[in-house]
């Protein structure tokens, strides 16, 4: 039985019923198998399973057919209820075991947390003391985990009062992209990249997750956290985790978040910038500047851009730096790591204008895929060399569509493996490093925000991080 | 020069009023729906004012299939209304040798009101990634303005024809203010190769030259005399008499010779394509003034 607490907001609509929808088409969903939403708006379940039909009207990638909906439809119930209060507790609990008797779930519960930060805790402690003795139970929780290292302690100690670790699933999306998958895969299935993939032979790595999109109607979340929160401290820190973690001795859960704990344990803030947009052309679009947005301080000091230099203090990557950065209303949607290695070391070719240093690129959305760059010979009688991109395209190589993340990742947790979700080292070592991050920048004071237009790369401090190391952003 | 491919045909999409993400969506239904080749070495900027449509879409016809890019064609428009119309096409080629197709990407974008001054926030998403981007500017850049500079900042090489402008490549300075910037390219300076070969073939007499005497486009014959003052290190005084391709060089009064070459617009821009940095002996060339 898949619990969502929350069930009203935009991601049960959004992403959560799309991604159920998916999996019925595929026949993918267990049996038995029922959905409880419960949150505070008073909904009857017809009215509920009505909202959903038009969600996955609108945001599913399957066309939408009658039949599978029904049978899904069938399975959803809703519940409304004050999460704080015993009685609505009590009211869901009651619920379930009618479930149970009806459906032939036995007692098994995915409990679903998509609710703000500041009712997990509550949430945790009202599931775990009503936890039912058959079948077992698992929990998803929804970033932001906490809001700092010690808000995240406190949470993974309140969670662990009543659950064991391995049936925490603290949720980030990105871990269910397939081309996020892909770095595994490309990494470890493949023998020619692992023997490059060291200081040796990297120059440094660029880690990108820009987005055009403002803040779309989330001031009152997002004034308190930030690109930092928001993106960096999940995302950003994952796929470095992924690009950087040493091999895995298997595919275990376990096995893969050992070998990213420490390699987030071996990393180490050496200089960040901060940014905040001002008004700009974003896709062709004027848009309003930060402090301009519906519900924002018009003296906001959030950051809504991040870039950091990294160094992950190991045998394979010292003095290999890794630029992270993330913003919003940057000049184009993308989310890539890109590998960039060292050029030859002999410049044998004088006609070589055109060659840059190798990339490797992966591009997690848009265009998922991977290219490389590689020097060739251009047709004829000289010897001049340029670059070109050899590019694989999800899209072009396999007919089929790629699965949302969250259709990976609520399947995933129904089986019970959390591979692709953050364990609560991971979660504590990730906000180690923002933390250290928000003390500098308390040191240092705020900049002139704001200090870069939208629809441009971010400000100028970020570039300079790298031209100051003779480097500089992939811009395009 | 390659062997001229055969079009097979071109898959396209037109919208008004759209957006980059439409666009982008457009760019990867076309690319899935196509099993051909898919290869990129840069992407191909045109900054295209009306009059120079007609030239520019002849000079595109002959260079897809050479360079195997992504174009994007910006047209600004005299319209008030804050809009991006586009039409998205994907031209492929055949190759004998090959059993599918080698394509390249046509984006055209018409900017109407506000957009004519920003055209980067609309070219930003569509580049391709890690490859060089080329702009082409049709006629006079407009050195200073809004949507030139908006550009300059998005682009590894400009590429002129300075035989389109009244003043010539060195005239006002503004273009020798880019060099900094970006590596630049000119048509007109390529188009002056046969000669600078042929008159280089008479040196050392060369280094006694006074006077230059050039029958052709003004900015042809601006750089030719540029070349000889900077190579030389002093002054040469330029003749100059206007015609529309250069007929006659002549160097205190001898006659230079040269091997006719004939290049298609096609053809010159290609050959700019192909060129990655800086241009030092060209850029010398706009610098060098007459005494």
């Amino acid at each position: 039985m898949l619990v969502i607490f929350g069930a009203s907001g935009d991601l049960t609509r959004r992403k959560l019923f799309p991604a159920l929808y998916a999996l019925a088409v595929r026949h993918l969903l267990p049996e038995p198998f029922a959905v409880l939403g419960s949150a505070r708006s008073p909904m009857s379940t017809d009215e509920f399973r009505k909202d959903m039909e038009e969600a996955v009207k609108q945001y599913a990638r399957d066309e939408f057919k009658p039949e599978v909906w029904e049978e899904l439809a069938s399975a959803t119930f809703y519940v409304p209820t004050e999460f704080e209060n015993d009685q609505g507790e009590n009211r869901i609990a009651q619920k379930l075991e009618e479930l149970d008797q009806e459906r032939g779930t036995q007692g098994n519960r995915l409990y679903y947390l998509a609710v703000p930060p500041s009712a997990i805790a509550t949430l945790v402690r009202e599931i775990g003391e009503r936890r039912s003795t058959s079948g077992w139970a698992r929990l998803i929780v929804e970033k932001p985990f906490g809001r700092d290292l010690k808000s995240a302690r406190a949470l993974n100690r309140e969670i662990r009062e009543y659950f064991r670790e391995r049936e925490v699933f603290r949720i980030d999306h990105y871990l269910g992209k397939e081309t996020v998958q892909n770095m595994l895969a490309l990494r470890f299935a493949n023998g020619i990249f692992e023997p490059l993939w060291s200081r040796q032979y990297v120059d440094h790595v660029q880690i990108t997750v820009a987005e055009t999109l403002g803040i779309e109607g989330r001031a009152g979340f997002y004034e308190q956290a930030g690109a930092s929160r928001d993106i960096f401290q999940n995302h950003l820190l994952q796929l470095v985790a992924l690009t950087a973690m040493e091999p895995p001795i298997d595919f275990d859960a376990d096995a893969v978040r050992n070998e990213k704990v420490k390699v987030l344990r071996a990393t180490e803030l050496e200089a960040s910038v901060r940014g905040q947009y001002g008004p700009g052309y974003v896709d062709g679009k004027w848009v309003p500047g930060y402090r301009d947005e519906e519900g924002v301080d018009p003296e906001s000091t959030t950051e809504t851009y991040v870039a950091a230099k990294l160094r992950i203090e190991n045998w394979r990557w010292a003095d290999t730096p890794f630029y992270v950065r993330t913003g919003k209303r940057l000049a184009r949607r993308e989310t890539t790591i890109a590998v960039q290695f060292e050029r030859a070391p002999h410049p044998l070719f004088v006609h070589a204008d055109g060659l840059r240093p190798n990339v490797l690129a992966i591009h997690v959305q848009p265009d998922e895929g991977v290219s490389l760059g590689i020097g060739v010979k251009v047709p004829g009688q000289g010897m001049t060399v340029r670059t070109v991109n050899m590019d694989f395209l999800y899209g072009g190589a396999f007919r089929t569509g790629l699965p949302e993340a969250y259709e990976r990742l609520i399947l995933d947790a129904l089986r019970g493996d959390p591979t692709l979700f953050t364990r609560a080292d991971e979660i504590e070592e990730q906000w180690r490093l923002v933390d250290e991050m928000h003390r500098r920048w308390a040191r240092e004071g705020t900049p002139d925000f704001p200090n870069y237009d939208a629809g441009t790369w971010g400000p100028e401090a970020a570039d300079e991080l790298l031209i100051r190391d003779g480097r500089r952003w992939r811009s395009h | 020069m390659a062997e001229p491919l055969s079009t097979t045909g071109a898959e396209e999409w037109t919208g008004q009023d759209v957006t980059v993400a439409q666009i982008e969506w457009q760019l990867r239904e076309l690319r899935a729906d196509s099993m051909d080749l898919r290869t990129n070495v840069l992407t191909h900027l045109a900054w295209v004012p009306p009059t120079w449509q007609k030239a520019a879409r002849e000079t595109l016809a002959g260079l897809a299939e050479r360079h195997p890019s992504r174009t994007i064609l910006l047209f600004p428009q005299d319209e008030e209304r804050d809009a991006l119309d586009a039409e998205v096409s994907l031209q492929c080629f055949a190759r004998p040798e090959l059993e599918g197709h080698i394509c390249s990407e046509v984006i055209e974008l018409r900017l109407c009101g506000g957009l004519r001054s920003a055209p980067a926030s609309v070219v930003l998403p569509l580049l391709l990634p890690d490859l060089p981007v080329f702009l082409r500017w049709r006629g006079r850049p407009d050195f200073g303005g809004r949507a030139f500079e908006d550009l300059m900042d998005v682009v590894d090489r400009l590429v002129v024809d300075s035989r389109e402008w009244e003043d010539g490549p060195g005239g006002s300075g503004e273009l020798e203010r880019c060099f900094e910037r970006v590596a630049v390219s000119d048509i007109a300076w390529t188009c002056t190769l046969r000669w600078r070969r042929e008159v280089a073939k008479l040196w050392p007499e060369l280094a006694g030259l006074r006077n230059l005497h050039v029958r052709g486009p003004r900015a042809e014959a601006a750089l030719l005399a540029g070349w000889l003052r900077a190579r030389l290190g002093r002054d040469v005084e330029l003749q100059h008499e206007e015609a529309k391709a250069i007929d006659l060089v002549a160097v205190d009064g001898r006659e230079v010779v040269a091997r006719e070459e004939r290049m298609s617009s096609s053809d010159l821009l290609s050959h700019e394509l192909d060129r990655f940095s800086r241009d030092p002996v060209y850029e010398a060339a706009v610098t060098a003034k007459p005494a």
